[in-house]
């Protein structure tokens, strides 16, 4: 058998090494050349009593979302394992220590509940660890070994991904893990495979391009780096501060500048002080620190100030769940603020795309002198994927439109209402491009006016300008997949949900439903006559999203005036693809009936 | 029947699963935890010589669907290794270091294969046949006709010869004090029975005490014997097959009394009124021959069950030897045993 489709989970407490264990594992693979998808929970507290799970799908063949049912389950900690045994599927393993220190109370232990389906693999895990290390710190990298041999991992790319990752610290640390992932892979010779897990050979890259594995919010920087930001400022908020912390460190080879001010509100004026003075500048937050950012949010509107913010949603309002996923500050990403402010909002639904989105927010931002919000969440900035990068730089360095030459005397229009709405933009410093900027509302030459015609015809130019956002160079701000022309069910989705939908609907195509999905990149301005084409296809239309109210539904019926069947869930976690299918097939039978 | 009692059946093999079908059937309400080393549900152990007729998947051989399990409110506890049983305070330990309370428990765990002194030095050179795994190893280590060479050859044993003959491989049965156990066979009558089993197209080895076994040299099958003669036996694999020891050692400090097996009365009830075991593990008194013995075979070990578990729940019933223990040889010349009857 060569495809290769294998999920594995990693749980345990704080402090176990859990997210570690994921992190080499994840990254090995990768480098065996295999796709991936992983993605950690963890919780809010640093270290101590809470729980840890990681995720990594393996696969050969390109897939889009994690799976409901995991193949193997390793637990570092029962208490906290024992609740995603359920998570197995039949036939599946689940391993365990067999050997704790702890006494334990009746039921407290793993074999109480590993189900008659499922094999069992109790691992002294912690006197293997101490028999070849002289310590039980390693217990996470034992299971590592474990599973190498169990399931044929490459062991090579094990011990390279563990040298690497152990290279900051003493010789000693990363031999002694190294011992410790030697000691489990010679643990498991004593053990007969029982389970029908299989790996086959990985999958073959095409040349010309770069295969990398990151996560979302390192994808996002990745792009930053790529369209050539100059600035950022930002204030640490879970789950966006990763994009800071990695800019932090390569912004500077790169001669650009970041600062972390002392809140989210200097950190939006900041970036937009930046992007007047021509510096491609970006902030990253979460919802509340956009909460915070909305009304300067409006400054940068007002004033056609390019700038673009990060926005990695988590569960709100308020401090609400900060290490769990949601997609509800669209209406905040798309209406908040004050007025009429509309501004482009871009979702990524995946790592490649955060990259992408990332770069040409940048251009965006440019070339329609306006903010650019784009809209991550947990689930997409922390999960992991390998990426296939183009080695050519795809974005454009400079999407200015320039002020031509100015006669002498002429008074320089910051804000000439043009063809296209957009006015050619003079930055500080630029010769004859001296210019007025406020937030009051304003004439062509920046002026304050409270005219009602001037208000009107700027309004119309500030959202007509974006209408251009929609035909912009390669960017999908939406794309159809699954079954042409007529189906009985759609599924419109945004985010990091639409992994999950695609893979819904290829289920359900494969249950001979006509169906097909539908990605929404671009939720401002939105792009209504794709969406409209393709609503109209579908007998059914399905959005699954990550927010109580069902933002997306209400944006599009909104707009489309289309009553569509809304799947809303905000339990924390990422969507389920059963639970989408679940959805598809009663609405395509519903359809079948009527 | 006190609603919720907890039944704790140790060992899932043949009696531990009869036990608990009974078990279930006269009290729906209790609650029964089965407990058992093996990282597979119940499987017939008789039907492991199948795996060299191709039957190498484990699901193929399980006597219940894993569904069974939670379709019965059966807790299976498997790869569990269980330390000590408390009979006092009604707690048995695993080496996990997990405590478990129960109101009655039945020893069901059988017996492992049994290992002469003499041939201990030489346990990494040879293989069981005990388990799935085992016979799975077995069956990976056997080149295409390969020879496996048996030590001792009891019915276990010869029940797989006669699988392995069938199905193209060779097999050397090197003759001993344990050849046909648990039958116990008269002298005068030996010769009969090993002829039985040449017949079969078993070369038998009788005679010279064994010396040692290795490695056999490059080139040749990867075990040589060498017997006290100077002769020597070749063989892919070599396998003990001396009987059985009851699995017992779990037991040493739960204060029931012990001899080689569990001693048991005809009721199947150990000296601690919490306490039943059935099966292989067990030495039930014998009022006929005054003295505890052994009952071997499917079908008893499988009646044990049943009757440990009808007096764990209330009744008094003597378990009763079921059928001829005899072996013999039948009509077309082949030596049978109805220790190999099984359903």
């Amino acid at each position: 058998m060569d495809s290769t489709d294998l999920q594995i989970i990693i749980c345990g407490s704080a402090g176990d090494g859990t997210i570690a264990a994921g992190d080499i594992l994840k990254r090995a693979m990768a480098r065996a050349g295999y796709k991936v998808i992983a993605f950690d929970l963890y919780p809010a507290e640093i270290r101590g009593f809470g729980k840890c799970v990681a995720r990594v799908r393996v696969t050969t063949e390109q897939v889009y979302s994690l799976k409901r049912r995991s193949d193997v389950l390793v637990s570092l900690d029962d208490s906290h394992a024992i609740e995603h045994v359920g998570e197995v599927r039949d036939f599946g393993a689940v391993i365990f220590e067999n050997a704790p220190i702890a006494r334990l109370r009746e039921g407290r232990h793993m074999s109480a509940h590993v189900k008659p389906g499922q094999v069992p693999y109790g691992l002294a895990q912690r006197e293997v660890c101490e028999r070849a290390t002289s310590s039980s710190r390693s217990r996470n990298i034992v299971v590592l070994g474990f599973l190498a041999r169990m399931y044929g991992l490459p062991v090579a790319a094990f011990h390279e991904i563990i040298a690497d990752k152990f290279k900051t610290k003493a010789p000693v640390v990363g031999e002694s893990n190294i011992r410790a992932f030697d000691a489990g892979f010679e643990a498991a010779t004593a053990y007969f495979k029982l389970d029908d897990v299989t790996l086959g050979p990985p999958s073959h890259v095409a040349e010309g391009a770069d295969t990398v594995m990151m996560t979302g919010n390192g994808a996002v920087v990745q792009g930053c780096l790529d369209a050539g930001i100059g600035s950022f400022f930002g204030y640490p908020i879970t789950p966006a501060t990763t994009i800071m912390e990695r800019l932090a460190v390569e912004m500077p080879k790169a001669g650009a500048r970041l600062l972390q001010t002392e809140d989210e509100i200097s950190a939006i004026a900041a970036t937009i002080g930046a992007g007047y003075a021509g510096s491609r500048a970006a902030t990253a937050t979460s919802g509340p620190g956009l909460a915070l950012m909305v009304e300067m949010l409006g400054l940068g509107v007002m004033a056609e100030v390019p700038c673009v913010i990060f926005v990695s949603q988590r569960g709100g309002p308020s401090t609400g769940m900060p290490t769990k996923t949601e997609q509800s500050d669209l209406n905040l990403a798309v209406f908040g603020g004050a007025g009429d402010a509309q501004r482009i909002v871009l979702a990524p639904t995946n790592v490649e795309g955060c990259y992408r989105c990332a770069g040409k927010a940048f251009e965006l931002a440019e070339k329609f002198q306006t903010p650019v919000v784009i809209l991550l969440d947990l689930y997409l900035s922390n999960r992991y994927e390998t990426v296939i990068f183009s080695k050519d730089n795809i974005f454009e360095p400079n999407c200015s439109k320039a002020v031509e030459k100015q006669d002498p005397g002429q008074a320089y229009q910051r804000f000439q209402l043009t063809d296209d709405f957009v006015s050619p933009r003079a930055v500080p410093g630029d010769v004859g491009g001296m210019h007025t900027v406020t937030g009051l509302e304003h004439n062509e030459l920046g002026r304050p006016s409270d005219s009602g015609e001037m208000h009107t015809r700027m309004s119309a130019k500030r959202h007509r300008k974006l209408e251009g956002a929609l035909a912009h160079g390669d960017l999908n701000i939406c794309k159809r997949f699954g079954d042409e022309g007529p189906v009985d069910v759609g599924i419109l989705a945004w985010g990091s949900t639409f992994g999950e939908s695609l893979e819904a609907m290829m289920a359900a195509q494969a249950e001979g439903i006509r169906c097909s999905a539908m990605k929404v990149v671009m939720l401002s301005p939105l792009p209504v006559d794709l969406i409209a084409g393709f609503l109209a296809d579908c007998k059914e239309v399905l959005v699954p999203e990550l927010n109580y109210e069902g933002q997306l539904a209400n944006l599009v019926s909104g707009q489309l005036g289309r009553p569509l069947s809304r799947l809303s869930r905000v339990t924390g976690a990422p969507m389920q693809v059963e639970e989408i299918l679940e959805q598809v097939r009663a609405l395509a039978k519903g359809r079948a009936a009527a | 029947m006190a609603k919720g009692t907890h039944h704790v059946i140790i060992g899932i093999g043949i009696a531990g699963n009869r036990a608990a079908e009974i078990l279930r059937e006269r009290d729906p309400d209790c609650r029964i935890t089965m407990i058992t080393m093996s990282r597979l549900p119940f499987y017939n152990r008789y039907d492991l010589p199948k795996v060299f007729r191709g039957v190498r998947d484990w699901r193929e051989i399980l006597v219940d669907p894993p569904a069974h399990y939670d379709k019965s409110h059966i807790t299976l506890r498997r790869d569990s290794r269980v330390t000590n049983v408390d009979g006092q305070r009604g707690t048995l330990t695993f080496a996990h270091n997990e405590e478990i309370g129960f109101d009655r428990v039945v020893v069901c765990t059988g017996g492992s294969g049994y290992l002469p002194e003499d041939l201990t030095d030489y346990r990494h050179l040879m293989n069981g046949f005990a388990t799935f795994e085992s016979a799975m190893t077995v069956y990976e280590l056997l080149p295409e006709g390969g020879r496996v060479v048996m030590l001792g050859g009891d019915m276990i044993g010869l029940d797989l010869a006669r699988t392995l003959l069938e199905t193209g491989y060779r097999v050397t049965l090197v003759v001993n004090d344990y050849t046909f156990w648990p039958h116990r066979v008269a002298a005068d009558q030996r010769g009969k029975y090993l002829e039985a089993l040449e017949r079969l197209g078993i070369e038998v080895h009788e005679g010279a005490k064994l010396e040692r076994v290795k490695e056999g040299p490059k080139g040749m099958p990867a075990r040589c014997l060498v017997f006290e003669d100077g002769s020597e036996v070749f063989g892919d694999v070599v396998m003990p097959f001396c009987g059985l020891v009851p699995s017992v050692e779990f037991m040493l400090s739960s204060g029931v009394d012990i001899e080689r097996g569990l001693l048991v009365n005809p009721q199947l009830r150990t000296t601690n009124e919490r306490i039943w075991a059935a099966g292989d593990v067990c030495q039930i008194w014998s009022a006929e021959e005054n003295a505890y013995r052994f009952y071997y075979g499917w079908n008893n070990v499988r009646a044990m069950g049943e009757v440990a578990a009808r007096n764990m729940t209330g009744e008094e019933e003597p378990f009763v030897s079921i059928g001829d223990e005899d072996l013999y040889v039948d009509k077309s010349g082949h030596i049978n045993s109805p220790f190999w009857q099984h359903d």
